[in-house]
């Protein structure tokens, strides 16, 4: 009840401020570091409600990074901080901590899944909903996450470290959507998963997307990410060096972009 | 052998294999804490011992400037010890982490040094805080209980305090287990303890889910020390005794495993009582650091761990 109160004050005061048409997630000149080390370097990205953004890159041309910086765990280590701004509905994510940054809408399905592995299905499914703002709705999650997914219904005892890769990330994702989140975020979505189960589990993405969600994709695999998305990123050595949507532009072009050489044409 | 060895073989028996479930319960009682911190948490709280005799400093005083029945004290007694737990992660151990020391960029093996020395440092700094304010004088908690007892046949009787305790080291454990699986907060304890980024991830506060742990195993300590001053006296410098007690009460039954808590005590228990019973009070000890040294060789997980 008091977070209606707060999304309604957030909501008045952005109409108030005459920014009524701002993107609802705007990330302004962000830039990440390790220590001394640039992971994210001068990154502005802007989206809308129904959007899916795949960031695409290689290995170390930080992805994870930004995707980090969005949830707040680069600002919240000691040695790591982020520059410039993100904005999501009126709200200065930069400023917030990761718990803040999860009641505020956002979540991540973190690389390698995470699990909590000493815990059951359910268990783990239930751990995103920690927040008090989400505990009143966990039975409709819960019932909407084993529709989505029904081995999981099967199996909500198991203990999920002797679960199989794909199952683990079912519960990744189920997870996550248990906080009502209005904006998703994937990292390596479909990593050491055998194709079949990569094809389900994309089915099933687009289900979460016509949730009305924001999804923001981190994928090594080009053609898949390119046939989710609504708007790609291409980043290379922490900037982004190409953005559009993906029947504008060239896949050759996206691919030279990818590993850093001169796109002609 | 005449029927009267035989009878009194079997109470022998029956007599080891009650008292030492009962003393069993006792020594679960004193390891709840340790349990929650060091199988749940994996914080090696050094100063547990110390804090059990802080509480039973704590409700001894209690009682003696009250006149009530000592086992009022721990309305007081167990509410501070909470606050107290609560103040020290939060204060003190939250900085002293293994993540902690992650975030400052030290190794994770200096991260787990840490924790021990500030709760080594914790236990000196207890101990001889209570020896300024009590002196060496052995103290303890006056009651009609210590010498009473239910007796079941002719030959054979339990301590009514005992028995008291082994119920309390029962419920308590019960609860605590369903409390860790069952509520939010209990779930909260074991996934921060599991991966502290994720939990952070999940919405949790880990600063404050840590505490609450730590103040529930403090309070679960508060018990403890009410009963070890029923039971015995006691001096500022038992706490490593106990400290001890509960190492090998919980490597027994199994880290992250409540019950085996009580699986462990039990097992300790009757071992000790059995070995004293046939081979003396000196084999007591003894047997049960052997039995210690058995699970850890046969089935180093514990006895109940999955």
């Amino acid at each position: 009840m008091s977070t209606s109160v707060v999304d309604a004050a957030n909501a008045a005061a952005t109409a108030v401020s005459g920014a009524a048409a701002a993107p609802a997630l705007r990330i302004t000149s962000l830039s990440a570091y390790y220590g001394e080390l640039r992971a994210v370097h001068d990154v502005s990205i802007e989206l809308e409600r129904g959007d899916v953004l795949a960031l695409i890159g290689a290995n170390g041309a930080g992805k994870s990074t930004l995707l980090r910086s969005l949830v707040g765990l680069v600002n919240h280590g000691a040695r790591s901080h982020t520059r410039g701004s993100i904005e999501f509905g009126g709200k200065r994510l930069d400023k917030l901590s990761p718990d803040q940054i999860v009641d505020a809408g956002v979540a991540l399905v973190p690389e390698g899944r995470r699990l909590f592995a000493r815990m059951s299905v359910e268990d783990n499914l239930l751990a995103g909903a920690y927040l008090p703002r989400c505990r009143p709705t966990i039975p409709r999650k819960l019932e909407e996450i084993y529709t989505l997914f029904p081995r999981l219904r099967d199996r909500k005892t198991q203990i999920v470290s002797q679960m199989s890769g794909g199952e683990q990330q079912m519960v990744a994702i189920g997870r996550a959507l248990m906080s009502s989140p209005k904006l998703i975020a994937f990292d390596e979505l479909s990593l050491g998963l055998s194709p079949a189960m990569v094809d389900e589990i994309y089915q099933n993405l687009s289900a979460i997307i016509e949730g009305g969600a924001i999804v923001i994709l981190v994928e090594q695999d080009l053609k898949r990410a390119l046939a989710a998305c609504t708007r790609f990123c291409v980043m290379l050595e922490g900037s982004i060096v190409l953005e559009g949507k993906p029947r504008e532009v060239s896949e050759d072009a996206i691919t030279a972009a990818y590993f850093g050489a001169e796109a002609h044409g | 052998m005449s029927n009267d060895d035989l009878y009194w073989t079997a109470i022998d028996l029956a007599n080891g294999v009650l008292s030492g479930s009962m003393l069993g319960g006792y020594y679960a009682l004193i390891s709840v804490g340790l349990a929650l911190n060091f199988g749940v948490m994996r914080l090696i709280n050094l100063a547990h011992g110390d804090w059990i005799i802080v509480a039973a400093y704590l409700c001894a005083t209690a009682a003696s400037a009250s006149g009530v029945p000592p086992f009022w004290t721990l309305l007081i007694v167990v509410p501070v010890m909470y606050a107290i737990g609560y103040g020290v992660q939060r204060g003190l151990l939250n900085h002293v982490s293994v993540q902690a020391a992650e975030r400052r960029g030290m190794s994770p093996v200096y991260g787990l040094m840490l924790p021990l020395l500030v709760t080594f440092g914790l236990s000196i700094v207890l101990s001889q805080g209570l020896l300024l304010i009590f002196s060496a004088d052995t103290a303890s908690i006056k009651n009609d209980l210590s010498y009473s007892a239910i007796a079941l046949s002719a030959d054979l009787s339990i301590s009514t305090l005992r028995l008291g305790f082994f119920v309390a080291a029962a419920l308590l454990l019960a609860g605590l287990s369903l409390w860790l699986k069952t509520t939010h907060i209990g779930r909260a304890i074991r996934a921060a303890s599991d991966d502290p980024e994720t939990a952070a991830l999940m919405g949790m506060r880990t600063p404050h889910i840590y505490s609450v742990a730590s103040g529930v195993a403090l309070a679960s300590a508060g018990i403890a020390g009410f009963m070890v001053g029923m039971s015995r006296s006691f001096q500022p410098f038992d706490g490593p005794s106990f400290l001890l007690m509960a190492f090998g009460v919980v490597v027994l039954g199994g880290l992250g495993s409540l019950m085996g808590t009580l699986v462990g005590g039990i097992v300790l228990g009757i071992v000790q009582v059995l070995a004293g019973t046939y081979f003396g009070p000196a084999a007591q000890q003894v047997a049960g650091y052997l039995v210690i040294l058995m699970v850890l060789a046969l089935r180093p997980q514990g006895l109940l761990a999955k």
